[in-house]
């Protein structure tokens, strides 16, 4: 019972990590990975929306009619997410900013959406709530993952929180100067996803034998 | 019909609910993310006004570019320029941006707001040091619009986001002949 539990917990971080091996929310993961920052901020959204619509949608899963159970989970995920905007607005208005339209596009991403009907509805709270945050610290490691290699690769630095004196900016002394600016790009982005998704698809199939 | 209105008002209650929440939490942002927004305008307005006083602001809505006008006076309190808030289009979208001139049209400084511009690239524009190729242009001098109207170093720094670039110039060349209209009114 309790390695039951586990597994459900562990189980997103890479054995199901949603964006390397279920290949879920692809469009925000190239979006917002510019900045270790912006990973940052997008993976504390996705958790936050991810484990309050889990809850509620098992919490009221006997409660929903099964001919309106999407536009009721739609509904629940939306309220969430326009929670963490107004929040973010309000005190972290920096992330706010350079998140801009994929903060809202929560609503949509598949990840949750995909949470919800495939298992928060077919399972216990306690279920669904670890089910929710490993799959959600899975798409955040796999954002922190990918926003690192292409920020310090194609921009040469590495930004966090600004704290005091220090401005959240770390500078990487040779890529600063000569960076590989084809990794702030789209296509970037996709071919690092490509290599990444690559290795992951090796790592999984070595692993399984 | 029973099972139809059951639905109805399951859906009805889920979405009622949500709605209250948001409220409350609406009513709790709401003031910080106003004093906010007001923070950021007035600090941008004091960095570009550099040491005219800042007059009361008049909104502009016949205008697509224009959207508020400042007049700037100087230590005598005659009429030296104005600040412009205005809206252009970068790479990305639609951008908003902050500009003093004098009254002769003369760019004094500016800054770059909202925009959409590619971080790495075009987002660089945010930085005040952007804006520095700008400065004294638009009378005697025209506000530079093409790559090759700028000095190599300027080029450079404005390279792989030339979009960006001739979106920001267009602006604040608009913005000069805006200004030179007004006529120190």
């Amino acid at each position: 019972m309790a390695s039951g539990k586990i597994n459900i917990l562990s189980r997103g971080l890479l054995k199901e990590n949603p964006v390397f091996i279920l290949m879920l929310g692809l469009c925000p993961t190239l979006g917002v990975t510019t900045q270790v920052i912006n990973a940052l901020g997008m993976g504390a959204g996705v958790i936050f929306v991810l484990v309050f619509s889990n809850i509620f949608v098992s919490l009221l899963k006997d409660i929903i009619p099964g001919s309106v159970r999407i536009p009721s989970y739609i509904v629940i995920i939306a309220a969430f997410v326009t929670i963490v905007e107004m929040m973010m607005h309000a005190f972290a208005p920096s992330i706010y900013s350079s998140l801009g339209i994929f903060l809202p596009l929560i609503v949509v991403n598949c990840i949750i959406l995909g949470r919800a009907e495939a298992f928060a509805n077919k399972n216990s709270i306690v279920d669904s709530f670890l089910d929710a945050i490993g799959m959600g610290v899975g798409f955040t490691l796999a954002l922190l993952l990918i926003a690192l290699i292409r920020e310090v690769f194609g921009s040469g630095t590495i930004t966090l929180f600004a704290m005091g004196s220090f401005d959240g900016v770390i500078e990487i002394p040779i890529l600063y100067t000569y960076p590989v600016r084809v990794l702030t790009l789209a296509a970037g982005a996709l071919l690092l996803m490509g290599y990444l998704k690559g290795f992951f698809e090796w790592y999984s199939k070595r692993k399984r034998g | 019909m029973k099972n139809f209105a059951k639905i109805g008002i399951t859906l009805a209650l889920i979405a009622s609910i949500a709605a209250a929440a948001l409220a409350f939490i609406n009513s709790v942002t709401a003031p910080r993310i106003a004093a906010y927004d007001a923070m950021v305008v007035e600090m941008t307005l004091k960095e570009v006004a550099h040491d005219y006083a800042i007059g009361d602001k008049r909104t502009i809505d016949d205008d697509g570019t224009v959207t508020a006008v400042h007049p700037l006076t100087d230590s005598e309190g005659a009429t030296a320029g104005y600040i412009l808030s205005l809206t252009g289009n970068g790479y990305g979208g639609p951008f908003t941006m902050m500009a003093s001139y004098l009254a002769d049209g003369t760019v004094v400084d500016a800054r770059l707001l909202t925009n959409s511009e590619t971080p790495g690239l075009g987002k660089k524009a945010e930085n005040p040091s952007y804006m520095e190729k700008f400065q004294g242009t638009g009378n005697d001098n025209p506000v530079p619009q093409k790559k090759d109207e700028l000095s190599k170093e300027d080029a450079d720094a404005v390279g792989g986001s030339t979009i960006t670039f001739t979106g920001v110039s267009k602006t604040l060349a608009y913005g000069s002949a805006y200004v030179k209209e007004l006529g120190g009114k």
